[in-house]
């Protein structure tokens, strides 16, 4: 999101009182460590003007079944005032198997859209301009084949990639932290992530290439305070990847997303966000010598807690995730999921669907929090919780630093216990009443009425597996043979392995042969 | 020797009652998983974790292997149906049905008597306590041990 | 259920599926009694061993079910035809006596061979007690017919000697960074293993750990071969040879395999449940208990005295019934 401000636009209370861009203590110099909106440390945001100039892009995640049914929910969305899309593939598409695979079955466009070739890409995207939208995709392991697949579609309808604009994932390390979508061992999949930077860097100058993702280590049970530092261990991981296969900091970092989830502790989370922010500019300056200030810019996306939905009584689901929604907004999030009341049952139905982008409209056009730049800034409570979460996360990544950095902290499995272990307090605090949840350990209901749940249809392997046939029998295989061998050769080297996976993609390979072809070379990971 | 909490339940012989764990299908979401091993750790069962997706061949040969009273299986990416007929078909092939077989996770309503039919002992869903899940795991397991073949 | 059933017994030589889950629930008998493995040995005729019994070691986090998954795949393509135990042991909570036993998560990939064996062991809060339900479940996989079992202990405290005297060889595995590798080192535990394994070779300080301990291993008595390997187990570095140094060394110790010994241990392990036995039929004996805590609060009193007393009793024979004397003072 841009600072787009022009002609200054007056605010006002709804008393008709003046609201000014920008709050700052009234006498004194301005705290170091706060700084002004827009400026190093970033901790009460990334532009000077934040929803002023435009507000949040609001994205909902979405996608199942096949990406002929997806297509239509995408549109749905759109007409409703959504701004961005955000696709979820199935497992089958995120660990890189076919959809006629033996693991797949049962698996085929259940927790997202299958997609088993480019064909089936072109039917998620049809009607959709590629060059006016942004698009979101929730894809590790197999991102950058996904993200072939997408400039492979744009090509083929006359769009250069240039134009795109979007985020792939692409965070492999949370995958083997938290979300289990890995398919190959750490470091052959940091190359692959390594390429995809190169390649944006080079050609898709709109495109963030990585989204690194605290949202499911929350998910996992961390904490707050975990959620950052493991987070933010991650952006280091990876950047000193990037750092040492060639590439300069400030031609990549300044393309570096975030993601993390928001949840109920209305001021902790709020004030994460501003933590997060603050250490990261501080990483990049005082670690990575970064000078682009972009480059120091935290640029996050949110998502409302799933964990937190609670099956009993759904529609109190709604007020979490406005809470949830509204500390993302104070924290400056530039893009936000609401979940649906209905996620802890089944994927949203259109009407709770509906119910989540209006959560955020209300939020953005009606409760006035667009009208200042962190508002919160400058609270006792705010500025404390914010500096604690700072040094508490620093801290726990000074101790990962001593393991050797991020993979080693993994591999050994210190990470996952730090995970666990959180994940059992919480759950065992709320066993004892020491924490509530309304509706399931307080103020519960007996006999609950079943509500309505979206059903994703059954006995799609069937149908992804014919498509996937038709398209075998009609492909040049020899095509298809050549572009996968060359694929293979250059993994065992340090080639850039983008520009091949678009031939493959072209050639109509599928997902799975095209992984399957890189397991050759690479492995195959084993849980750790 | 460790002190006991009064609820530990005991086989017969004086052994501890062995779970097996398992995530089946591609889904890698293991909180739940990890948070009932955690559950019945402190329960004082033996819990044998074998982490995410595995196959339902692998959960039937080390259910075999650590010779189990239970199986516990976790799923939320809605492939239970699948995954759950096959996991059972495999354990009357190995002669292993009589084995209790629980499933915790995100299912249906409507789908629990399907499952339920497949031959699933229990199915335990969000927000289900410790205490019920221990409660219920071991009443279900000291009625199985008695009409366990040898 | 005082017998162990012969059907039982008789089916766990069957190969397949029905073997296997015969020697699992001999097993679970053993471990939950393991005065049964009396009764097994005797009705199994004192099975010879697997050809080899090794041991991993080494503290937590430094690897050990990693290698043992690696070492599994290295044994399989050096002896296409051996079947192969793991026992794999981890520690019971002390408060709940529960456990979460998880080492198999990192061997997964051998599930489905049918060659290879999986079982988890909990600690169950015993010291040389675990080397006995280790001794029932190696007793079983002998009498299934594995060739070969890998032992990975718990990693900490005394149970490890224990364990390890079951096997031929050991493996004491460290890791660079691994800040528990080092504690064992000064603990001395390293003294236990034939092999002195430094694991994540990938990693930076991995040859600093190893310069270190061939440094420690000179200062040291040099009575004992040792040999110490540099491996990655997760990138598949160094395992192979890992394996056969292993088997060498174990190989070498044969002797152990031979009828006489195995008699002698089968008769040392009768001696030892014995023992434990009667060390528990003391102690809940409430007249043995009483005279005791009696002799020991008395401050003229001798404890000893009583063992002497009970000792004599025994070898007249007649009773071990202590001595009814009331002291002479008051």
């Amino acid at each position: 999101m841009s600072d787009t401000s022009s002609a200054p636009r007056r605010f006002f209370t709804v008393s008709g009182l003046p609201v000014d861009c920008v709050y700052e203590p009234p006498s004194g110099p301005l705290p170091p460590e706060l700084g002004r909106p827009g400026e190093y440390p970033y901790t009460r945001g990334i532009y000077p003007t934040m929803y002023r100039g435009r507000p949040w892009t609001i994205r909902q995640y979405s996608g199942f079944s096949t990406a002929e049914e997806s297509n239509k929910r995408y549109r749905y969305l759109l007409e409703r005032g959504g701004t961005g899309l955000s696709v979820a593939f199935d497992l089958p598409t995120q660990i890189g198997y076919d959809s006629d695979h033996s693991l797949a079955d049962g698996e085929v466009g259940k927790v997202g859209v299958a997609i088993d070739t480019v064909e089936d890409m072109h039917a998620l995207f049809d009607g959709i301009p590629l060059d006016q939208v942004s698009t979101s995709m929730t894809i590790n392991s197999t991102a950058a084949i996904l993200l072939a697949m997408y400039i492979v579609v744009a090509e083929e309808r006359g769009i250069s990639r240039k134009k795109l604009s979007g985020t792939i994932q692409n965070d492999i390390l949370k995958e083997y932290i938290a979300r289990g979508t890995y398919r190959f061992p750490p470091r052959p999949s940091l190359r692959l992530v390594c390429d995809t930077f190169g390649f944006c860097a080079r050609e898709m100058p709109k495109w963030n290439p990585i989204s690194i993702s605290g949202y499911h280590i929350r998910e996992a049970g961390s904490t707050a305070i975990q959620e950052i530092a493991f987070t933010l261990a991650d952006a280091i991981c990876y950047i000193e990847t990037a750092l040492s296969a060639g590439l300069a900091i400030d031609d990549f970092a300044p393309r570096l997303s975030f993601f993390f989830a928001a949840h109920t502790d209305f001021f902790e989370e709020a004030a994460k966000f501003r933590a997060a922010r603050r250490l990261y500019a501080r990483i990049m300056k005082e670690r990575f010598n970064a000078r682009d200030p972009k480059s120091l810019m935290l640029r996050f996306h949110t998502q409302t807690g799933g964990v937190t939905l609670t099956a009993q009584q759904p529609d109190n689901n709604i007020v979490r995730v406005t809470i949830q929604a509204l500390a993302a907004v104070l924290g400056g999030t530039q893009s936000l999921h609401t979940n649906a009341k209905d996620e802890a049952l089944s994927l949203p139905t259109e009407h709770a669907a509906q119910i989540a982008i209006r959560t955020q409209q209300i939020i953005a056009e009606e409760s006035g929090v667009t009208a200042t730049v962190d508002p919160l800034g400058g609270s006792y409570f705010v500025e404390n919780l914010t500096d604690r979460l700072e040094t508490e996360a620093a801290a726990l990544i000074a101790e990962i630093d001593r393991m050797g950095g991020m993979v080693s902290a993994i591999e050994s499995g210190w990470v996952q216990r730090q995970i666990e272990k959180s994940a059992y307090a919480f759950g065992q605090s709320l066993e004892k009443n020491e924490r509530i949840i309304v509706g399931v350990n307080k103020y519960r209901l007996e006999n609950e009425p079943a509500p309505e749940i979206f059903k994703v249809p059954s006995n799609l392997s069937s149908v992804q597996a014919e498509k996937l046939r038709r398209i075998r029998s009609e492909r040049d295989a020899n095509r298809v043979k050549e572009s996968l061998d060359r694929l293979e050769q250059a993994a065992r080297t340090t080639e850039n392995l983008m520009p091949l996976l678009i031939e493959t993609v072209r050639a109509r390979a599928s997902i799975g042969e095209i992984c399957n072809t890189l397991e050759k070379v690479f492995g195959l990971h084993e849980q750790i | 020797m460790s002190s006991d909490t009064p609820a530990s339940p005991r086989r017969p012989d004086g052994g501890r009652f062995r779970i097996l764990i398992a995530k089946p299908g591609l889904d890698g979401h293991d909180r739940g998983a990890k948070y009932v091993a955690n559950v019945l750790r402190d329960a004082g069962f033996e819990v044998i974790y074998t982490g995410i997706r595995r196959t339902p061949e692998q959960i039937v040969r080390a259910a075999l292997q650590e010779d189990v009273d239970a199986i516990g299986i976790s799923l939320l990416s809605g492939a239970h149906m699948t995954l759950v007929a096959r996991l059972t078909g495999l354990l009357a092939e190995h002669g292993a049905d009589h084995l209790p077989l629980f499933v915790g996770g995100v299912i249906p309503e409507s789908d629990i008597p399907e499952l339920k039919a497949l031959g699933v002992c229990e199915v335990y869903g969000p927000g289900t306590s410790a205490r019920t899940l221990v409660e219920s795991l071991t009443v279900h397991l000291e009625k199985h041990v008695h009409e366990r073949p040898a | 259920m005082n017998v162990l059933p012969d059907d039982l017994i008789a089916q766990a030589r069957d190969g397949g599926h029905i073997g296997m889950r015969a020697g699992a629930r001999l097993m679970t008998l053993l471990e939950n009694d393991p005065e049964k493995q009396a009764e097994f040995l005797r009705k199994t005729g004192f099975p010879s061993g697997p050809r080899l019994v090794l041991g991993i070691t080494g503290a937590p986090g430094c690897g050990k079910s990693t290698l043992v998954d690696a070492l599994l795949a290295a044994f399989r393509s050096l002896h296409p035809d051996a079947r192969i135990g793991v026992i794999a042991i981890d520690p019971s909570s002390p408060f709940t006596g529960g456990a979460i036993l998880a080492d198999r998560v990192r061997m997964m990939r051998h599930a489905e061979d049918p060659a290879i064996f999986v079982r988890s062991m909990a600690s169950r809060g015993h010291l040389g007690g675990l080397a006995l339900g280790v001794g029932g479940v190696l007793s079983v996989m002998a009498w299934m017919g594995f060739d070969i079992v890998l032992i990975e202990t718990v990693g900490v405290g005394q149970s490890e000697v224990d364990i390890v005297r079951t096997a031929d060889e050991v493996a004491v595995v460290l890791a660079p960074g691994n800040g528990d590798s080092l504690q064992l080192l000064k603990a001395g535990l390293m003294e236990i293993g034939g092999l002195i394994v430094v694991n994540k070779a990938d990693k930076d300080g991995a040859e600093a750990l190893r310069d270190g301990v061939l440094a420690m291993l000179e200062l040291a008595d040099t009575t004992r071969h040792r040999e110490v390997l540099l491996v990655s187990a997760t990138e598949n570095r160094g395992v192979t040879e890992l394996a056969s140094r292993f088997e060498s060394l174990g190989s070498a110790n044969s002797h152990r395999r031979s009828a006489e010994t195995r008699r002698e241990k089968a008769r040392q392990l009768l001696l030892q449940l014995a023992t434990r036995r009667l060390e528990h039929s003391l102690e809940n004996h409430p007249r043995i208990r009483e005279e005791l805590v009696r002799r020991i609060e008395d401050p003229s009193g001798s404890w000893t005295g009583l063992v002497q007393d009970l000792l004599a009793a025994a070898a007249t024979a007649d009773s071990i019934q202590p001595s009814p004397r009331k002291p002479s003072h008051v």
